[in-house]
């Protein structure tokens, strides 16, 4: 802290001061901003198939009261949970080998690289032939969509971390698993956390894609039905709803990044928190 | 004790030919006796520490460390380094125990071993810092800490305070020489400054390069405690004999150092 002086007494201002050091006030005017050219341009565009701002809140909150949607959004995170924690216990350690491994790279390169740009919903039509319309191919394409960025950012954690920290550990007598414990776990660490980030946002992709091209249960289920019934303030309302976990699991994610990594100052966080 | 001898590390050049990068060293190193080694880039010595600290093979010759042949690193000898080496994520206090950790001493005696350690290098009240919030000076200082907390027999350091402004560098080589003298433990310090190889030395080690090999080994009998301010003993006449005369040698084996090339140009080079 660089404030001299004493504590000013007035607590108010210091707590707005605080908030608007963070970017939560001026995202919010983003959105508000967004609200108001949306309203306008729906207004003035009158559509069956453009539903207004306002109507499509007021559908987002009736929806929230449903249990349609709470029963579609169970089903959606079962495969989304499962999906994500796989690739996760997978493709950390995966990645975390590969890096500390390079030899292994050599014969797996290649796939990573086509898993990374392959349309994934070109294989739905495979998963779907082997595995059938159950819980099993949804939780394994969510998986697939989110392994790559597990794998490519742990395996860039461990290259990144200087290779003299390792010698230095073998000076001091340190064995490859006390290397693993005390240097590479910890110093791939934020790399890690930016890959469970990301591979999150490619998980709740992959579970919205699963669910609009191959199996339409869940929130993709609710879009393709409100669809059909040109119910558009309700189809929007449930894209808002997936956006919206998806920007909280998000930020949760972040958070826990932060919290685990405070030593790392690669990650944007916002300009307040030292 | 240590006693190398006929050290020879070859490895494949880029172009299929094989390179020395050390030739048939002999070196015999006294107990408490501080040795610092000084060459051009390319002469073996960092391979030479690296083959003292047990981190890289070598191909003939033999090193022993109190008559124990050098095999891998052991708990007798421990390194500093130029780019201090230290694990951003953990505190001073964690960064000087680490040796000790390693080891498996209980995490309260390793902290008490490390808080001395912290107070001796003259970090008080940093112990709770990460490394990203010290200075490079302070950083060696923690790198410093952490090796003198295991008590070594041996401290090898390569060109530690080269990554260091000159200010901090002289200071950091008084302190060293003030520890050095307090414990009494063999240094084997590996640099690329004259001044510093003969400010800090009982002997300098001169190598060459292409084959890496000891060009001259050359005692330096400036008494001590040795302060060295350069308007005090940098202007003794020993000093400037043995800097003097380091300096022609160097400059005969310089790649760069040819009749009509002023000396001034090959000095700015390093």
């Amino acid at each position: 802290m660089t404030t001299a002086g004493p504590a000013p007494r007035s607590r108010p201002p210091g707590r707005i001061r605080r908030l608007l050091g963070t970017d939560l006030p001026y995202q919010m005017l983003t959105l508000l901003v967004v609200a108001a050219l949306w309203e306008g341009y729906a207004r003035t565009h009158e559509s069956i198939l453009l539903p207004t701002f306002t109507e499509t809140a007021a559908a987002t909150v009736t929806l929230l009261g449903e249990g349609e949607l709470w029963r579609a959004a169970w089903l959606s995170n079962q495969a989304l949970v499962l999906g994500f924690l796989i690739a996760v216990a997978l493709g950390v350690p995966a990645g975390l080998l590969l890096g500390r491994f390079s030899a292994i790279e050599r014969y797996t390169d290649v796939y990573l690289s086509i898993l990374l740009v392959t349309p994934m919903a070109g294989i739905i039509p495979l998963l779907v032939m082997s595995v059938g319309f159950g819980l099993a191919s949804r939780v394994i394409l969510v998986a697939l969509f989110s392994v790559v960025m597990a794998v490519t950012n742990a395996r860039a954690g461990i290259r990144q971390i200087d290779a003299s920290l390792i010698e230095m550990s073998r000076t001091f007598g340190a064995s490859e698993a006390q290397i693993w414990r005390r240097v590479l776990i910890p110093g791939a660490m934020p790399a890690i956390m930016t890959g469970v980030r990301l591979a999150l946002g490619r998980a709740v992709t992959g579970m919205v894609i699963v669910e609009l091209l191959m199996v339409s249960v869940g929130y993709g289920g609710l879009i393709l039905t409100y669809r059909s019934h040109f119910d558009a303030p309700a189809l929007y309302a449930v894209v808002v709803i997936v956006l919206s976990e998806a920007v909280l699991l998000i930020s949760a994610a972040r958070w826990i990044e932060r919290k685990m990594t405070p030593w790392a100052t690669s990650h944007h966080s916002p300009r307040s928190t030292a | 004790m240590i006693e190398i001898t006929n050290l020879t590390k070859r490895f494949t050049g880029n172009r299929g030919g094989t390179v020395h990068a050390l030739s048939e060293v002999d070196l015999t190193i006294a107990d408490n006796e501080f040795v610092t080694v000084l060459g051009p880039s390319g002469c073996g010595k960092t391979t030479l520490l690296r083959a003292l600290a047990g981190l890289t093979g070598w191909d003939e010759g033999d090193i022993l460390v109190d008559g124990e042949p050098v095999r891998s690193p052991g708990p007798e000898r421990a390194m500093v380094f130029q780019n201090f080496a230290l694990l951003p994520w953990a505190s001073v206090l964690d960064n000087v125990a680490f040796g000790l950790e390693l080891r498996g001493e209980a995490r309260g005696r390793r902290h008490a071993t490390a808080r001395e350690l912290i107070g001796l290098v003259g970090l008080d009240g940093f112990e709770d810092r990460l490394p990203g919030e010290l200075s490079g000076g302070m950083q060696q200082r923690v790198g410093l800490a952490r090796a003198l907390a295991v008590q070594p027999r041996v401290l090898l350091m390569d060109e530690p305070f080269g990554a260091l402004d000159e200010q901090t560098r002289r200071i950091l080589q008084q302190e060293l020489l003030t520890i050095w003298e307090r414990r009494r433990l063999t240094v084997v310090f590996i640099t690329h400054s004259i001044e510093e190889a003969v400010l800090l030395g009982d002997r300098v080690v001169l190598m060459s390069p292409r084959p890496g090999r000891i060009a001259e080994t050359v005692p330096v009998d400036i008494p001590r405690p040795r302060s060295f301010d350069l308007h005090g003993l940098g202007r003794t006449e020993e000093f400037t004999t043995l800097t003097t005369h380091l300096w022609e040698r160097l400059r005969s084996m310089h790649p760069d150092t040819h009749p009509d090339t002023h000396p001034d140009r090959a000095g700015a080079r390093r």
